[in-house]
């Protein structure tokens, strides 16, 4: 508890540091991401991270000094590359990206080992700290590093609202984009150089696999709460933030404990958790709102059965038995179903069996409707064959809202209050339903 | 003796990994080497620990179980979450990689292992690992490799025309009653053994490049798919051998120095291809 009320004033300066910049870095990133998500090429980041490691190590033959800007200026140039080489590969031979993206990975990666293994047998002192740029040490932050990350944050940002208008058109539309003279290479290019920007600078931090992984999840979560893309970027954001300043007190609380590792777990298990939780787009939620479709089914077909055998005059009572002449249900189906029905008061118990109520009457009376109003629609507008319409309204009966089947009694000119008794497929054909 | 051990092992790697490589190009699947690389070493890490040893078989089986794993995660993703693909291969495996980097950290004192010796296995080491048999001293991982590739092998031209209805035309497939499903959790498990198989004595980063990079060296070369593994392992080969040559003039690591050479080989193919249009 002490700790994480030390953690949460922040009155350490050591870790003060370490949490601004992961904080900074996670949100940014994870804004980021959402336009390689958007646009399906989440694993260019992975490639970009990979790619850097040669170029920090050229940097630093050349140079001879650790110096972090060198480092990052040549990160950034060996990404850069690996993305103008991935676009070259795919654009003028058959290869695909996915292919392009793994080709470019292992060459970029494997130069960079064959550099690190090169600098490790001749320099001996001075090379140590180089695989940071693999692995990262977010412990090794200084506030230089807190500032750059803050600037790279900034200038993000200013981006993003200077160019969103095109980011937008290239991302959603890129057909649409170019037509009203969006200069879609342009968009791309701004895209790359902020993902490489961020990764550039990230990956001395938290490593090159963590920081792909920065660019990936957050908006993979991001995605199930919302279709609009600044909800998006702002709530990814807050994700890559948030589970930084997670990653941060985990290794703040226990020392060995690295950060980049744990930012991407606090990050993953949000992931999992919206996929799971989230409105509309999450898995409990679409398999509960089949569940109730599923039921609403079930009850509809049992009280258009009902109704139908009252019309045909077989009587106000009704029983699993003289349902299943019409519609089939077995007995642990039939007897959900009629219990729901029972609960909605939409029928009622009689001792030898169930009757409609008022209500349920005319709810069956209404899908029995509906589903000869489409047989009307399938036959007349659709020329379809009488014998196959039938199978077609008993699906379409469960989905017809008041408005649709208005503007098709319209456009049939049948009145309003049409209802037949029969269905079209026990009428003759030529048999004036009006 | 040395030099031919080093070249015969990647040159093994290569083309049993290209094989598979070859089916993972044409499902526009390829990046799944990289993935399945990093996600394998929780299940190393709990194999070990395990197992108290650094012995090959436990490490085997937990990285051949985490692959599969992986690869039924990232389908239960993206058909049951409603991830896009990328994504969700892209969640799964930097999730697995960090509960490997944590576990790797936490078990760092009781456990001679780390990180950096699952991603970089050292092909140098692979001569003095000599078992002796019928009174040649062959190295181990030179056996083990023997024997994935005639797996392999076996395995491609079993499942050939299955992968290869799959992988063109994965519609048409189901809808003569194809299961194509157990074709696709099969390539992946084959890829995992390979992919761990491999890169206990190569290092992970050879076993991407030569998944990918040879296959499709090949098919910018030819369209006839029957002629692709000739291709591929004659490209394996070269890439070995030059890679080997560079690392000696580099002093640098050899299995960098085999992905190198396989690239260069690939530009060569990319600008022929290119020139002929």
């Amino acid at each position: 508890m002490e700790i994480l009320y030390k953690y949460l004033t922040l009155a350490d300066p050591n870790v003060r540091y370490v949490v601004l910049s992961i904080v900074l870095l996670g949100g940014v990133s994870g804004a980021v991401g959402c336009f390689n998500f958007l646009q399906k090429k989440t694993l260019v980041g992975e490639t970009v991270a990979h790619s850097m490691l040669p170029g920090v190590l050229v940097a630093f033959l050349l140079s001879g000094v650790k110096n972090p800007y060198i480092l990052v200026t040549g990160a950034a140039i060996s990404g850069w590359l690996s993305i103008l080489l991935v676009d070259a590969i795919t654009n003028h031979s058959k290869i695909k990206s996915d292919s392009a993206l793994a080709i470019v990975l292992s060459s970029f990666f494997g130069f960079g080992i064959v550099l690190l293994t090169m600098i490790q047998s001749r320099y001996s002192g001075n090379q140590s700290g180089l695989d940071h740029y693999i692995f990262g040490s977010a412990a090794a932050m200084s506030p230089e590093d807190s500032i750059a990350f803050a600037w790279v944050s900034i200038l993000v940002v200013l981006l993003v609202i200077a160019y969103y208008f095109n980011l937008k058109a290239i991302i959603f539309n890129p057909d649409y984009a170019q037509s009203i003279g969006i200069n879609s290479k342009r968009v791309n290019g701004l895209i790359s150089f902020i993902t490489i920007l961020s990764i550039s600078v990230g990956i001395k931090a938290v490593g090159i696999v963590m920081m792909s992984a920065l660019l990936i999840i957050p908006p993979t979560a991001a995605r199930f709460w919302t279709s609009r893309l600044v909800p998006m970027l702002l709530l990814s954001g807050f994700f890559g933030a948030f589970s930084g300043w997670i990653g941060a007190f985990v290794s703040y609380a226990k020392t060995s404990m690295p950060t980049g590792p744990w930012t991407i777990v606090a990050v993953s298990c949000i992931a999992f958790a919206s996929m799971l939780f989230a409105p509309k787009k999450g898995v409990l939620h679409q398999r509960w709102s089949k569940l109730l479709l599923k039921r609403r089914i079930n009850e509809e077909n049992l009280l258009k059965a009902a109704v139908q055998n009252e019309v045909r005059g077989k009587g106000r009572l009704f029983t699993r038995e003289s349902i299943m002449q019409r519609q089939f249900f077995e007995f642990k189906r039939w007897k959900r179903t009629i219990n729901r029905l029972a609960r909605k008061k939409l029928v009622l118990k009689v001792n030898t069996g169930h009757t409609l109520s008022a209500k349920g009457r005319s709810y069956g009376a209404e899908i029995d409707r509906r589903h000869k109003i489409w047989e009307v629609y399938l036959q007349r507008r659709m020329q379809m064959s009488l014998h196959l319409v039938h199978d077609e309204a008993e699906t379409m009966e469960h989905f017809l809202t008041p408005e649709i089947e208005d503007e098709i009694l319209s456009e049939l000119g049948l009145c309003s209050r049409f209802n037949p008794i029969l269905e079209i497929h026990e009428l003759i054909p030529d048999t004036n339903l009006t | 003796m040395d030099a031919f051990w080093i070249i015969l092992t990647g040159f093994l790697v290569a083309s049993s990994t290209g094989m598979l490589g070859n089916l993972l190009l044409l499902r526009k699947m390829s990046m799944m080497g990289d993935a399945l690389s990093h996600a394998v070493l929780p299940g190393i890490v709990v194999a070990y620990l395990i197992s108290g040893s650094r012995a090959s078989l436990p490490l085997f089986l937990g990285a051949i179980i985490m692959g599969v794993l992986t690869t039924f995660l990232i389908q239960f993703f993206s058909a049951k979450g409603k991830m896009q693909l990328d994504a969700a291969m892209g969640t799964v495996f930097t999730f697995l990689f960090a509960v490997g980097v944590i576990m790797v950290t936490r078990f760092a004192g009781e456990a001679d292992i780390d990180a950096d010796c699952v991603l970089h296995g050292e092909l140098a080491f692979v001569p003095l690992q000599v078992s002796g048999f019928m009174g040649l001293g062959v190295p181990g991982p030179v056996w083990t490799l023997l024997v994935l590739l005639a797996i392999i092998q076996f395995i491609f031209w079993m499942g050939y025309k299955g992968w290869l209805i799959t992988s063109f035309n994965a519609e048409y497939a189901q809808s003569i009653g194809v299961k194509t499903m157990i074709w696709h959790y099969s390539l992946m498990a084959a890829t995992s053994v390979a992919t761990v198989v491999s890169f206990e004595s190569v290092g992970a980063i050879l076993v991407i490049a030569f998944l990918v990079v040879p296959a499709a060296t090949a098919y910018l070369l030819t369209d006839k798919l029957r002629l692709m593994p000739v291709l591929i392992m004659s490209q394996g080969a070269l890439s070995a051998v030059g890679g080997y040559f560079i690392s000696e003039a580099l002093e640098a690591s050899i299995s960098g120095s085999m992905s190198v050479m396989s690239f260069f080989l690939f530009v060569a193919a990319f600008l022929w291809s290119k020139k002929k249009g």
